[in-house]
């Protein structure tokens, strides 16, 4: 349970003269849940483009399951599952095709595969539908085909970017709890949230990005105790490390009624 | 409700090769793209055999107007007619290639899928670039393995030269690839990710003038009697020489070898273009690669790529005096009654600045004017009845589906946000005169530029290009009119093709009733400003007295309008002014009306999505 299956040392991209993320250390171990919170803008998606292995850094490594995901891509991939913000998927393949697909292309046997297909089919409340195109599906639907899939291969470590967004209310239950079972059986967690609240209730630790640079990480108890709100909410303790107190001391002064 | 997971793997499973990977991929990509043509509507198969047949009869004529004029040509001039062919080929296969590059790399929407899967990325490019190749596929057969073929049977070449045919067309296929991929990647470069839509309906833009430019050329033959391939070609030396020095040269001179006998020379020249092909292909494959993977390319359309400049830090915003800011202080500052023609403004600004930063928009725009630009240098270099007869038809079909056009894609441009018309309060005239201003404007500077451009570089008369230059400015109005009418009740929005906002029915109609308006609107200025061409032919007109029959009558009411032109002039005019400022007013006025009344209603853009479409049609397999 100990172990670190994400590992970043002094990870940094630069497009051209701008530093997107600057830096980065990171160690997340399995059976923990690691929220990474940030502005727009923050490098956020970039960290999680680099993890995945769809950007190369400009500099530093990031280890996946002990496994450089430039050195030893398919290894870490195999490892590993990742959730976009935005659900694309073939709209021509049924959702049932495109589990089994997700299975082939991490080398799952066919027998294992089917079973594993039908039994996320039913878990995520697709199975009346699977066999229907995915162009059909709404968003939250199409969000959790992409859940299915990122799990059909057991992945010990789930990298997920805004996971909740056109989800109903019982999917981002039920993805939280999928979660968390995950976490339980020693898989790293790692999402991307400008949610606070799912970080503060589901998230073991979280990390805080800003321009770049990590500014602040540990359990959302700490962090509140580091910047002195030790009974306010994480909302709080985010704006007043990423400078958004400022203007949100401004709107509650405007608020009041001058 | 119980999860039921299975545990996280602890170890990798046993890695694949890159073949094996290759063969997967190549499946998957297979699978998808035959579920794809399984689920097309039969309007598109139908539609798909008709463009095919019609591009198989131009092609046909255009083999065997080819074949001809090799039967004529000295081996000399064959070979440098062999070039040509093989260089149309090639940059055929770099326009059809650029566009299948776009679509499977830039616009891919499985890349990022495939890219985060335990497959050789190489394996992943490997099977874009087979996509790519096969989308040039029938270009080379065209343009290069046919030709190769019926140059040996001309000249009754041996078994051996259509082995020489295989390898240039291999060559030719590898080099069409491989530069298409570059070139695309260097678009993808340039074209920041959010506007991969636009480029991509630039170049298919651009493929329907190319298509109906090619659609020209028999006519353009078949006009041109004297047009001589041969002789031509004897007159070009020096551009055939300088041909020599590239790839689609090195393939003619590798089939003239082998047709004259020199076979090690046509052999020596068809590896040297595999060679370079090959060396082409690696580099495309490679910078491609490296593209993504750096993010100097972005994948999915997402973020990322060169796009971002300068430091992270941004600037300072710009502080605002403090009497501008009543953000939360509601019940301190009163909204001010604003005049509605600042509405209007802002509908119409925003309408011109979509014209100007869409490039499809712009691109649609110019697209007539590229067009008639090409009729008109048609007619100037070939001068005849024919092609100046086709200019003008072109000139009047144009004037009839381009005067009103931007008109009727007006209401549809709201789809994308149609809350915002119907939640300000400027329903009724500030909307439909914003739209009408927005549309008239561009629309106004095609239509002089169409018309008075057209008739003027053709040497028409000065009363007829005046007149068109004043007919140019109430047809746009009028059937900018008529367009918004038509736009307010048909508008629809359809996010995959953002460029189709009206009904097609809707369309149809609103050029049949433009066309109407601008036969009388025509006629109207006709008796005000006569012109020479027309005044001069008329009093040789023998006169034609009515009977029944269909034809009969219509030839009795073109001759009845045209007495007029030849009343005094006092009387003409008059009649002129009411004929086209009547019927002017009349279409403009009541037009206009008609839109602000069913503006009023509420704007309604009928949305149109895959799913939509896919309940609304039938498909050719189940």
């Amino acid at each position: 349970m100990e172990d670190v299956l994400i590992r970043t040392v002094q990870l940094t991209k630069r497009f051209g003269q701008a530093t997107v993320v600057d830096h980065l250390d990171l160690q997340i171990k399995g059976g923990e849940i690691f929220g990474f919170l940030g502005p727009n803008g923050s490098g956020k998606t970039t960290t999680i483009r680099m993890l995945t292995g769809l950007l190369d850094p400009t500099q530093g490594e990031a280890y996946i399951c002990g496994y450089d995901i430039n050195k030893q891509p398919a290894q870490a991939k195999a490892l590993m599952a990742y959730v976009p913000d935005q659900p694309k998927l073939y709209g021509k393949l049924t959702a049932r095709e495109f589990l089994l697909l997700m299975a082939d292309l991490y080398r799952i046997p066919r027998a294992v595969s089917r079973q594993s297909a039908e039994r996320l089919l039913a878990m995520f409340g697709l199975a009346e539908r699977a066999d229907e195109l995915l162009e059909g599906y709404s968003h939250g639907m199409r969000q959790k085909v992409v859940l299915a899939s990122a799990l059909i291969h057991q992945p010990r470590v789930i990298l997920l970017d805004e996971p909740t967004v056109g989800l109903d209310p019982a999917s981002a239950r039920l993805l939280k709890d999928v979660l968390q079972e995950m976490a339980k059986m020693g898989a790293a967690v790692f999402i991307s949230t400008h949610i606070l609240e799912i970080a503060e209730r589901m998230c073991h630790r979280v990390g805080i990005l800003k321009e770049g640079r990590l500014i602040a990480q540990g359990s959302p108890e700490e962090l509140r105790r580091a910047v002195g709100h030790g009974g306010e909410s994480l909302e709080d303790t985010f704006l007043e490390l990423t400078g958004g107190h400022e203007s949100a001391e401004l709107i509650r002064g405007l608020e009041e009624g001058e | 409700m119980k999860i039921a997971l299975p545990p996280p793997l602890t170890h990798a499973p046993e890695a694949r090769s890159a073949w094996q990977d290759f063969k997967l991929l190549l499946g998957s990509q297979v699978h998808v793209s035959w579920q794809k043509i399984r689920h097309w509507p039969i309007g598109a198969w139908i539609g798909m055999v008709v463009a095919g047949a019609g591009l198989l009869a131009v092609l046909v004529y255009l083999g065997f107007a080819a074949y001809g004029a090799l039967q004529a040509m000295p081996p000399q001039n064959a070979r440098g007619f062999l070039s040509l062919l093989l260089m149309m080929g090639l940059a055929g296969q770099v326009f059809f290639g650029i566009t299948a590059a776009f679509a499977a790399l830039y616009m891919s929407e499985d890349l990022e899928l495939l890219f985060v899967a335990p497959v050789s990325v190489r394996a992943v490019f490997a099977v874009k670039s087979l996509v790519v190749a096969g989308s040039n596929f029938l270009t080379v057969v065209l343009f290069a393995l046919l030709p190769g073929i019926f140059y040996g049977l001309l000249f009754q070449a041996g078994a051996l030269f259509y082995v020489l045919v295989i390898l240039v067309s291999l060559g030719l296929w590898i080099i069409g690839t491989a530069l298409s991929q570059l070139l695309n990647m260097l678009v993808m470069r340039v074209v920041p990710p959010h506007r991969s839509r636009e480029a991509i309906g630039v170049v298919g833009a651009l493929g329907g003038i190319v298509i109906a430019v090619v659609f020209q050329l028999p006519g353009l033959l078949m006009h041109n009697k004297s047009l001589n391939m041969g002789a031509w070609l004897a007159g070009q030396q020096q551009m055939l020489k300088i041909m020599d020095y590239f790839p689609w040269g090195w393939g003619s001179r590798a089939l003239a070898g082998g047709v004259s006998g020199s076979l090690p020379a046509g052999l020596g020249w068809s590896l040297l273009l595999l060679a370079v092909g090959a060396a082409l292909y690696c580099l495309s494959f490679l910078l491609v690669q490296r593209g993504f993977r750096r993010g100097w390319i972005s994948l999915s359309q997402g973020g990322g790529g060169r796009r971002k400049k300068g430091s992270p830090h941004a600037k300072p915003a710009r502080s605002l005096p403090q009497e501008s800011v009543p953000v939360l202080t509601a019940g301190r500052v009163v909204a001010g009654k604003a005049s509605p023609w600042l509405g209007m403004w802002a509908v119409a600004k925003k309408d011109l600045l979509y014209v100007r930063r869409d490039t499809r928009e712009w691109f649609g725009y110019m697209m007539p004017l590229i067009i008639m630009v090409f009729f008109v240098g048609q007619t100037l270099l070939l001068p005849s009845e024919a092609t100046r007869g086709s200019a003008i038809m072109v000139l009047v079909i144009y004037s009839m589906m381009f005067s009103g056009n931007m008109a009727l894609q007006s209401f549809g441009r709201e789809g994308e946000a149609d809350w915002v018309i119907n939640s300000v309060p400027l329903a009724g005239w500030p909307v439909v005169w914003g739209k009408l201003v927005a549309a008239a404007l561009p629309t106004l500077l095609l239509m002089e530029a169409l018309l008075v451009g057209t008739m003027a570089a053709l040497g028409s008369s000065v009363a007829l290009t005046v007149s068109l230059a004043v007919g140019a400015v109430l047809l746009t109005l009028g059937a900018s009119a008529i367009g918004l009418y038509y736009s307010v009740n048909n508008s629809r929005y359809n996010p995959d093709s953002p460029q189709m906002r009206v009904s097609p029915v809707a369309s149809i109609l609103m050029y049949l009733v433009n066309l109407l308006f601008m036969l009388f609107l025509a006629l109207g200025l006709l008796y005000i400003l006569p012109p020479a061409e027309l005044t001069a032919v008329l009093p040789q007109m023998p006169a034609v007295s009515f009977s029944w029959g269909f034809p009969e009558t219509i030839l009795y009411g073109l001759y009845a309008l045209s007495r007029p032109l030849l009343w005094a002039p006092p009387w003409r005019i008059l009649l002129g002014v009411a004929v086209a400022g009547g019927l002017w007013a009349l279409v403009f006025y009541s037009f206009m009306a008609a839109t602000v009344r069913q503006s009023r209603k509420g704007l309604r853009v009928q949305s149109i999505t895959g799913a939509k479409k896919k309940t609304g049609r039938r498909k050719l397999f189940k």
